[in-house]
């Protein structure tokens, strides 16, 4: 009796050790861990099939040959702002990862996990012979909001992203209407009306998307010196009585009532309107910089890519893509000596050149279709867009109540008052 | 009585055409899919119905090869077939003993497991990723299987538990007169006779695998871990700053599709008798 | 925890010999089988236990602290809970998680009933049916990117409505449509699914018991009511509890139909489930895991309820035929 359980136990549990390890060896495993001789382990927030994948992964075969030393690189997509907190409470985060700043700073500078990265700024670069801080320009540092130490170096950027009105230069109509960017709101709608009365829609808007249509506001309280970052970090929400902020939203109010905005733009999916757009049935579209390189397939031979800031706009807005290293990393001091490697000129050109986009080294130049953005990136300051507010306040405060306003069913005082009584909800349920 | 007749007939014939017209626009919508993926991205953008002007397997090399998508299908395939083979390997003594055995503890157990189809995945989201990463167990193929494993548990025991209800233990009995142990009884008896109730099972295990996209989205990050979802999601998601070729993108989408279209055609009826077995008993 | 479906194990019933004799009778099977009874269950169990059970019992610790998963975890309490239930993202959430299960529950059971009582006497149903399961098979993710291309302005459902006469379609893709369009695809795809399952119980109904019906006068809505329904009835009663949990774990659904780029889809229409990812794994915050948990919990919690309910409602005795 003993022995037939025992046997069953035994043939069952050999079944279950069997399965498993068939699982086990044929789902195999994965690594991770401590590099030695200056290599390191670098997350991307690219594809690998992207050519900003192509520029850094050509850099890296560089940066291997000339110092022997091994990165292993990890081509996770966007979704890495998601993962990298996690991993690295874990204890499993990578030397060296990228995104945009907001995402870097929210996942992990915010909470004190980015390492102050300002000693890089003295490195050399190599062949230059000049230190990092000469070729990234202060000011981009100057815009990001401070850590809970005090630091804002916790991202060397190698790509910088404005965002901005873009239109096509070559297009008779909207070139007939606008003989001269116009310098104030009203001059925008004059030019808006000009369209009307030419047949073409002033602005094409995926409707659905709350982030690029509300650059036309954040632009407007940045005309009128309303700093968004500090009316959304108002608790009491009384920042929203400030009568400039119901002056931007009536400025809204006006492109939307006026009939301004491309037909059926409420009622599509992204990118039905940019492709509409670089189709010619709208004049302008506003979004980052990387718009172009998104279009690029599709615009139709002669299209002149050119781009003008929201009129009233004081300060240009800007975003940076770059390196980040977190507290935790292993291999720190070799991701460093890697980020000083990719900002030379050589290598940093591919972004301009490869990925057709922006670089913060003034002395590469941008690609065609961006010269006016890299123009408007000179000003002396930047800022960040919606002046760097926190993650969180943008889908849980501003986006519904924006798009409401956006496609005409609240009035400008009424997504105010909403607004008010969001952000009031909203810091009561942080806690 | 008559006109009664008359007018169930009538509903009847309205229901008929409704019927056809859902199962065209089925059709319709798989063949659109079909045919888009093997249009060029642009030219689906300037109109999303077309006809491929020249049909073209490019967007298929493309997303094999750049979209990463070759790679996923092969994880999908061994997470999905792994997770399937050790779930249902596991469940089926199981369910089998719960099913034979009438006592408290059994149906205590059968209840266990039975609660754990009302457990929603996202209870199970945080608590899974914090575990595995502790041990290491994130962005692998393994720690996947595993999760897919505990995931499938309650469904597949409460399944199998069901289907051998329904067997005759007549068999059993004359296997015993015959002096056969308990597990020879179990492998060269029941289990033979249980087949179609473990193919259902490994084959609804595989399907919910293949499309499971909120634990593979959290567990997986770097690109050649990926399970096919996730490999769509990602690279929808680059459309930011790079734009989308939804030439590709449909590309992804049918290599998604064609192995469900292949395993539906195959074994549908299988599958959905199965089920019906299986949770009625 | 979530009570669901009593399923007493059957075991001498299905060979029609009385219980009281199995029990007294204590024959070497059943000696066998109460040998065998741990050494056959244990790894199924030790395997729920580790991968289903533990992580559960996490959850529910979690979401008794504020924590990010990176730092140190900090006791809170049920003060999760209350700022739950102030912020209004998640009453929105849990409002379109209700939605979506009972208003999406009855218009697919009751389309689920009509298709049965229509394909019960169809030509061509094996295959019909066939393709209204299909959808079922379909990842959520593919519904939301070929919305964007049927329900366009000048996309083929509005011309096809044209052809009807409707000169203004809604807008369909709008923000205030989501959730409408979300419910509209789940009650589409679940619909093939439950009706297939029902339609496959229907079938091992005996013939004879319709042809009696047919000779009593009874018309196919009669013949329904008093044969079609009280024998699927277990099929059915079980298809309305795995209903209320999959509509509740509703995600890449909703992730893809809303969400445009990289951003998550707008608040109006999310679900417990898109709540509980947004805290957990935010774009650009740091984590908040202690609400995500606590999130989980309360749909974990009110799906209990729901089946408590149903399986009240549903009860009855099983008719055999």
């Amino acid at each position: 009796m003993g022995r037939t359980t025992n046997s069953a136990a035994r043939v069952v549990g050999a079944a279950t050790a069997a399965a498993l390890a068939l699982g086990v060896s044929a789902c195999g495993g994965s690594g991770s861990g401590a590099k030695a001789d200056g290599g390191f382990t670098y997350w991307s927030m690219w594809r690998a099939d992207e050519p900003q994948a192509k520029v850094l992964k050509a850099a890296i075969a560089d940066f291997t040959a000339a110092t022997g030393a091994k990165v292993d690189i990890t081509w996770a997509g966007r979704d890495i702002a998601k993962k990298i907190g996690p991993a690295i409470a874990a204890n499993q985060a990578p030397d060296l990862w990228d995104q945009s700043d907001d995402k870097v700073y929210g996942a992990t500078a915010s909470a004190g996990q980015a390492l102050d990265l300002s000693p890089l700024l003295d490195q050399r670069i190599p062949e230059e012979n000049v230190p990092v801080s000469q070729v990234i320009p202060a000011k981009y540092f100057d815009m990001l909001p401070k850590d809970p130490s005090g630091a804002n170096h916790y991202l060397i950027p190698y790509e910088v992203v404005t965002n901005a009105m873009f239109y096509n230069a070559a297009d008779p109509v909207l070139a007939s209407a606008m003989p001269t960017p116009p310098t104030d709101w009203a001059g925008l709608l004059k030019v808006c009306d000009a369209l009307k009365s030419a047949g073409k829609a002033c602005i094409a808007s995926e409707g659905e998307d709350p982030w690029s249509n509300a650059l036309y506001f954040d632009y407007l309280l940045n005309g009128a010196g309303v700093n968004v970052a500090k009316l959304a970090a108002d608790t009491s929400g009384a920042t929203w009585d400030d009568p400039a902020v119901l002056t931007a939203a009536q400025q809204i109010e006006q492109l939307v009532r006026g009939g301004h905005l491309i037909a059926g733009y409420d009622a599509t999916k992204y990118p039905a309107q940019e492709t509409n757009w670089a189709n010619g049935k709208a004049a302008f579209y506003i979004d980052g910089n990387y718009v172009t390189a998104e279009v690029a397939q599709q615009v139709p031979a002669g299209w002149k890519s050119a781009s003008i800031l929201p009129p009233t706009a004081k300060t240009p807005d800007a975003n940076l893509i770059g390196f980040a290293i977190p507290k935790r990393a292993k291999n720190a001091a070799a991701a460093q000596k890697f980020i000083a490697f990719f900002l030379q000129k050589k290598q940093l050109s591919g972004i301009a050149t490869t990925a057709l986009n922006l670089t913060p080294r003034k002395d590469i130049p941008a690609p065609a279709e961006l010269a006016d953005a890299q123009r408007a990136l000179e000003a002396p300051a930047v800022r960040l867009t919606f002046d760097g507010v926190s993650g969180a306040w943008l889908p849980k405060v501003l986006n519904e109540n924006y798009l409401d306003l956006w496609h005409g069913k609240t009035t400008a005082a009424q997504f105010v008052a909403k607004c008010k009584a969001d952000q009031v909800a909203y810091w009561r349920a942080q806690g | 009585m008559r006109r009664r007749t008359t007018a169930a007939g009538l509903a009847n014939r309205i229901g008929t055409t409704a019927v056809w017209l859902v199962v065209a626009a089925d059709l319709l919508l798989v063949l659109w899919i079909l045919l888009t993926s093997l249009r060029s991205g642009p030219d689906i953008l300037r109109n999303g119905f077309g006809l491929p002007t020249s049909p073209q397997s490019g967007n298929y090399t493309t997303a094999l090869d750049q979209g990463g998508f070759a790679r996923a299908a092969l994880n999908s395939v061994i997470t999905g077939g792994c997770s399937s083979l050790v779930a249902v390997a596991l469940a089926a003594p199981c369910a089998y003993a719960l099913a034979r055995r009438r006592s408290r503890t059994s149906s205590a157990l059968t209840m266990t497991f039975a609660m754990g189809l009302g457990v929603p995945g996202q209870v199970l989201v945080v608590p899974l990723f914090v575990g595995l990463s502790r041990i290491g167990l994130t962005d692998s193929d393994l720690g996947l299987t595993l999760v897919y494993v505990g995931l499938a548990m309650p469904f597949t025991v409460f399944l199998l538990t069901g289907f051998f209800s329904g067997i005759p233990g007549v068999l059993e009995e004359a296997a015993v007169l015959d002096g056969a142990g308990p597990v020879r009884t179990f492998v060269q008896v029941v289990l033979p006779v249980a087949r179609g109730g473990l193919i259902t099972a490994f084959l609804l295990q595989f399907i919910a695998a293949w499309n499971e996209t909120l634990f593979a989205l959290v567990l997986t990050n770097s690109q050649d871990r990926l399970t096919l979802p996730v490999a769509l999601a990602s690279f929808v998601a680059a459309q930011q700053f790079n734009g989308l070729d939804y030439g590709t993108m449909f590309a992804g989408v049918c290599i998604i599709l064609a192995p469900m279209i292949a395993l539906f055609s195959w074994a549908g009826t299988r599958i959905i008798q199965g089920m019906t077995v299986g949770i009625g008993k | 925890m979530a009570t669901t479906i009593e399923s007493p194990p059957r075991t001498d019933t299905a060979q029609g010999r009385p219980t009281r004799a199995a029990r007294a009778g204590a024959g070497p099977l059943e000696r066998q089988r109460r040998r065998t009874f741990w050494p056959f269950t244990a790894p199924a169990l030790i395997a729920y236990a580790v991968l289903f059970l533990a992580p559960v019992g996490f959850a529910l610790w979690t979401s008794l602290y504020r924590w990010d998963g990176m730092g140190a975890m900090e006791w809170r309490g049920l003060r999760n809970y209350t700022l739950l239930f102030q912020d209004p993202n998640f009453r929105t959430s849990l409002v379109n998680t209700l939605e979506l299960m009972v208003v999406g529950g009855a218009v697919t059971f009751v389309l689920s009933f009509a298709l049965t009582l229509v394909l019960r006497e169809m030509r061509a149903r094996l295959f019909a049916r066939s393709v209204l399961f299909f959808p079922s098979l379909v990842n959520g993710m593919v519904f939301g990117i070929a919305a964007g291309f049927l329900f366009s302005p000048t996309g083929p459902v509005n011309q096809a409505l044209k052809l009807f006469g409707v000169t203004t379609p809604p807008k369909w893709l709008s923000t205030d449509n989501l959730l409408p369009m979300v419910l509209g695809t789940l009650v589409w795809t679940a619909t093939g699914y439950y009706t297939s399952i029902i339609m496959a119980a229907v079938d091992q109904i005996p013939d004879y018991l319709y042809e009696a019906a047919e000779l009593d006068g009874a018309g196919p809505f009669q013949r329904f009511r008093h044969i079609t329904l009280p024998c699927a009835w277990d099929v059915i009663a079980v298809c309305a509890v795995l209903w209320t949990v999959s509509s509740v774990k509703i995600f890449e659904l909703i992730l893809l139909y809303g969400g445009s780029t990289n951003a998550f889809p707008p608040v109006s229409s999310w679900n417990t489930a898109v709540y509980v990812y947004a805290e957990a794994f935010p774009q650009g915050t740091v984590p908040r895991l202690g609400t995500a948990t606590a999130a989980a919990v309360v749909s974990l919690a009110m799906v209990t309820l729901v089946t408590v309910v149903l399986r009240r409602l549903l009860r009855r005795d099983p008719v055999e035929y």
